[in-house]
């Protein structure tokens, strides 16, 4: 199944915002019908759900969503359909996935509170490190 | 004859040119200097050069007490001035010219016996040895000679002869004076072909590690330890080529200095044993900072490699460590890496203590420091508190509505308004020019080794005498033991004791009195006696303030100008949340069972026993923090290494903390805070500057108090292990096991 989204081609660019957001959403449909395999290829069951990883893909997609040029979309969309190839094709390892979609950038440790939010700068770098 | 040999005469071509002779050796290196008399001869024909001024080695200074005295000589033809009684190679050094030396050290006596000092003098049909010739008005030296060059290559020659060649295994390699002064001045090739001489191994302990094969007699070590350590451990034994330098009956070294002499030997003969092997000096980083195991504030560098400390060593000082440090100093930088606490951790319901986030950690001090009435919460800074944090504790302890916050050591009822009456007022340079020393219930030889060593130099010099009050112990310089308590202190003061006409006799009498006596219950009645003596014996004049205070802990001095004063003297008792910021020797027997104890340090030593959250802290090789040292001298340590773990800075944690528990702290960065300390005590800003108290004695309140005939304690019982970085080292604990044993 995996290789049968290699012969992808690059598509013909978005004439206008609505043809890129559509893509966008066949994009996110693509790659959630794709979590399950994804789970097991990379043994991930025993350290994720379907939804904390489709939560992930939109929070990636989210992270641009203030982008409005159908051109950037474009090349977004090619390197998330890239990165998805690269998953599929088992082209990365389990800790590959973990770091990256699974614990995120913070690490492990994420022990996010909601009084954190008046927190000063100075708290807030005291507890990643002591040299700031 | 060896086999090579045959061979290389075999194979050489003999050629014509030279006739006769056996061509094998030839040792001389340039031409010149197979007749340097004439050389010598033809230099003096040449008229007076104009030179540009040159400036002194290592930026000597001259000081003229009386300009009569001053004389002028001429070092390779520029005109110098210099005072009476300088030697021909300090005349040189004013000059600008470094001589070349093994056994000069211009801290201890002149030997005279390396003869690598040697320079030519017009007029004087031999080359003379710099280091023991007094300069003589209108003396034309030259350094630079042929006749000069020659003498110190043959000097190197026979220097080189009984050396063995074993630079790549010595850990001198790299900074060896002999490897230097090889390289500049010997020759290339040696003539020597005999079996070099071996010496046995002597052993020193286990700090100075002996390879007496590589000795070169200079006698430095020797003189050394009876003149500075004031010990008459080390000497030296046989003549001419049996000489040997050693301990004459197999015996340790066992002086609390004994480390220098191995900054002293110019060769490898005597190194660091616990540094053996470790590293080479060029792949060291130095930082230079200060070091915090007792109140002397010495200077020194700090040689790390990567993360790891691998050695200390002194930074010249004058007025403090002047070039020497104790060996406590010295070596106990492996305490730095054991028993270190590197994540914040609290008590489980088992006992055991639980890894944990910062977060957490922070969350339950702050919860169980808000659960409990202000009066009963306690603060006690450690003796290797740098000011900013202490400045920080304060201030949160004081915005948490308590004021009960103290240094430990400084007695539950610390006298910090006159800031005389804890700092030493002559400072420690000022103690050489007394000539009447009265210690009163201090060993200074374990409380700072730094100013015994001063205190032995005066002795040494002026014939200073010591009058002693206290425990019996073994003094380094000549010293009367007067008595074991207060009574006797009583009896100079009332003027029947015989020492009181030796204070009322000399000219710059001092009084040092141990911090060890902060701790007893009638200090204030002692320190008045003290008073007493002091206006009698006329010690405290304007021109002169000889009344001292011998403080014990790095952070004693600074934490007395901040006003870390406890509010009442019994608050340990009532105490139900402590925080003890690496105070690991405070007494917590009349702690209540059921109170909170939060321990932040850097080691898991005393203070670990009883926590109940353990906030790890960076060591002071890993932070920059302020120290004010006994003098009142506030200096700086700079990190050397990075922090151990999940460690933070003292002062960061509490201003973190201090942030959870709702009572944020207004300074972020150390700039904030040393402002905040500027406002408090301005003297800590003065970095490197002694600060003198302003105010005398003569501004106490009468004491009520009755004195006390209980003899005086020893403050220090092992001068090795007094601290937590100190007895968490391995070689501290050899020191203690092998150089206390009585």
């Amino acid at each position: 199944m995996s290789f049968t989204l290699r012969s992808v081609k690059v598509p013909p660019n978005s004439v206008n915002l609505e043809e890129a957001r559509s893509r966008m959403f066949e994009f996110f449909r693509l790659a959630c019908r794709s979590i399950p395999s994804i789970i097991d290829i990379y043994n991930l069951d025993e350290v994720v759900t379907k939804s904390q990883l489709r939560t992930t893909i939109a929070a990636q997609i989210r992270k641009n969503s203030q982008v409005t040029n159908p051109k950037v979309i474009d090349m977004l969309l090619f390197k998330g359909m890239e990165e998805l190839n690269n998953i599929l094709e088992h082209a990365k390892q389990r800790h590959h996935m973990i770091g990256q979609y699974v614990t995120g950038q913070h690490g492990l440790v994420q022990d996010l509170d909601s009084k954190d939010k008046g927190m000063s700068d100075f708290l807030k770098n005291f507890y990643k490190t002591n040299y700031f | 004859m060896g086999l090579g040999l045959l061979a290389s005469r075999a194979i050489r071509p003999f050629n014509s040119s030279s006739g006769s002779r056996f061509l094998l050796r030839t040792i001389v290196s340039k031409p010149e200097l197979q007749s340097p008399e004439s050389s010598a001869a033809a230099a003096d024909a040449s008229p007076e050069p104009d030179l540009p001024p040159r400036t002194p080695v290592g930026g000597a200074r001259v000081h003229f007490t009386n300009p009569e005295d001053a004389i002028e000589v001429f070092v390779d033809g520029y005109p110098v001035k210099i005072p009476k009684g300088m030697t021909v190679l300090q005349a040189c050094e004013v000059a600008g010219v470094d001589i070349p030396r093994f056994c000069y050290h211009s801290r201890l006596s002149i030997a005279g016996n390396c003869r690598m000092c040697l320079v030519e003098v017009e007029k004087s049909p031999k080359p003379v040895a710099s280091c023991a010739m007094p300069a003589l008005p209108g003396m034309k030296i030259k350094t630079d000679t042929p006749v000069a060059k020659k003498a110190r290559e043959g000097v190197m020659e026979f220097l080189l002869m009984n050396h063995p060649l074993d630079c790549p295994i010595c850990d001198q390699g790299g900074e060896c004076d002999l490897q230097d002064q090889s390289m500049a001045f010997g020759s290339d090739r040696g003539r020597f072909t005999e079996m070099k001489r071996s010496v046995v191994d002597k052993n020193l302990g286990p700090l100075v590690k002996t390879v007496m094969t590589r000795c070169i007699q200079c006698t430095r070590c020797v003189r050394f330890a009876s003149e500075v350590a004031g010990v008459q451990d080390l000497g030296i034994l046989g003549r001419g080529s049996g000489e040997e330098i050693g301990t004459y009956v197999e015996k340790l070294m066992t002086s609390e200095l004994s480390g220098n002499v191995i900054d002293i030997c110019p060769v490898g003969a005597l190194t660091s044993k616990p540094f053996a092997f470790k590293a080479r000096n060029w792949e060291l980083k130095g930082t230079e900072t200060i070091d915090v195991t007792d109140a002397v504030g010495s200077n020194i560098r700090i040689d790390s490699r990567g993360p790891e400390v691998m050695r200390i060593l002194p930074r010249l000082n004058e007025d403090i460590n002047e070039e020497w440090i104790s060996d406590k100093t010295r070596f106990c930088y492996d305490g730095l890496k054991r028993q270190r606490l590197n994540d914040p951790m609290i008590r489980g319901a088992d006992g055991r203590f639980k890894v944990v986030s910062w977060r957490d950690a922070l969350a339950i001090v702050a919860e169980v420091a808000h659960q409990v009435k202000p009066e009963v919460i306690v603060g006690i800074a450690g003796k290797l508190s740098d000011a900013e944090s202490m400045m920080a504790l304060k201030d949160f302890l004081n915005r948490m509505g308590s004021n009960n916050v103290w240094c430990e050591g400084t007695g539950t009822q610390p006298n910090a308004d006159l800031r005389s009456g804890y700092i030493m007022n002559t400072s420690i340079s000022g103690l050489e020019k007394a000539d009447v020393f009265l210690l009163v219930g201090t060993q200074p030889r374990v409380e700072a080794a730094m100013v015994n060593a001063r205190i032995n130099k005066t002795v040494r010099a002026n014939n200073a005498k010591v009058g002693y009050i206290g425990p019996v112990t073994d003094f380094n310089y000549d010293c009367q033991h007067l008595g074991t308590g207060p009574n006797t202190l009583m009896e100079i003061a009332e003027g029947h004791h015989p020492f009181f006409s030796a204070i009322s006799n000399a000219k710059n009498p001092v009084i040092i009195v141990g911090a060890g006596v902060f701790e007893r219950e009638d200090k204030d009645a002692i320190f008045s006696v003290v008073e007493t003596i002091a206006k009698k014996g006329n010690v405290v004049r304007p021109d002169w303030n000889g009344l001292n205070v011998l403080l014990l802990n790095a952070a004693q001095a600074a934490a007395l100008d901040l006003g870390l004063v406890p509010e009442s003297s019994n608050s340990i008792e009532s105490a139900k949340f402590v925080y003890l910021m690496g105070a690991d020797d405070v007494n917590l027997d009349k702690l209540p069972d059921d109170a909170f104890i939060v321990y932040q340090g850097h080691h898991g030593d005393r203070g670990v026993y009883r926590a109940n959250v353990i906030l790890p802290a960076s060591a002071f090789s890993e932070k920059e923090g302020t120290y004010e040292n006994t003098e009142g001298c506030a200096q700086q340590t700079l990190p050397a290494v990075p922090t151990v773990g999940d460690a933070r800075d003292d002062w960061k944690t509490i201003r973190a903390l201090s942030e959870v528990a709702g009572v944020r702290l207004p300074y972020d960065t150390l700039g904030g805070i040393r402002s905040r300390m500027r406002t408090v005590a301005p003297n800590l800003l003065q970095v490197d500057e002694r600060e003198p108290a302003t105010f005398g004695h003569s501004l106490k309140p009468e004491v009520a108090q009755k004195l006390n005939p209980a003899p005086f304690k020893s403050a220090v019982e092992n001068f090795y292990m007094t601290d937590a970085i100190t007895r968490a080292s391995k070689i501290m604990a050899q020191c203690s096991a092998s150089l206390l044993k009585k």
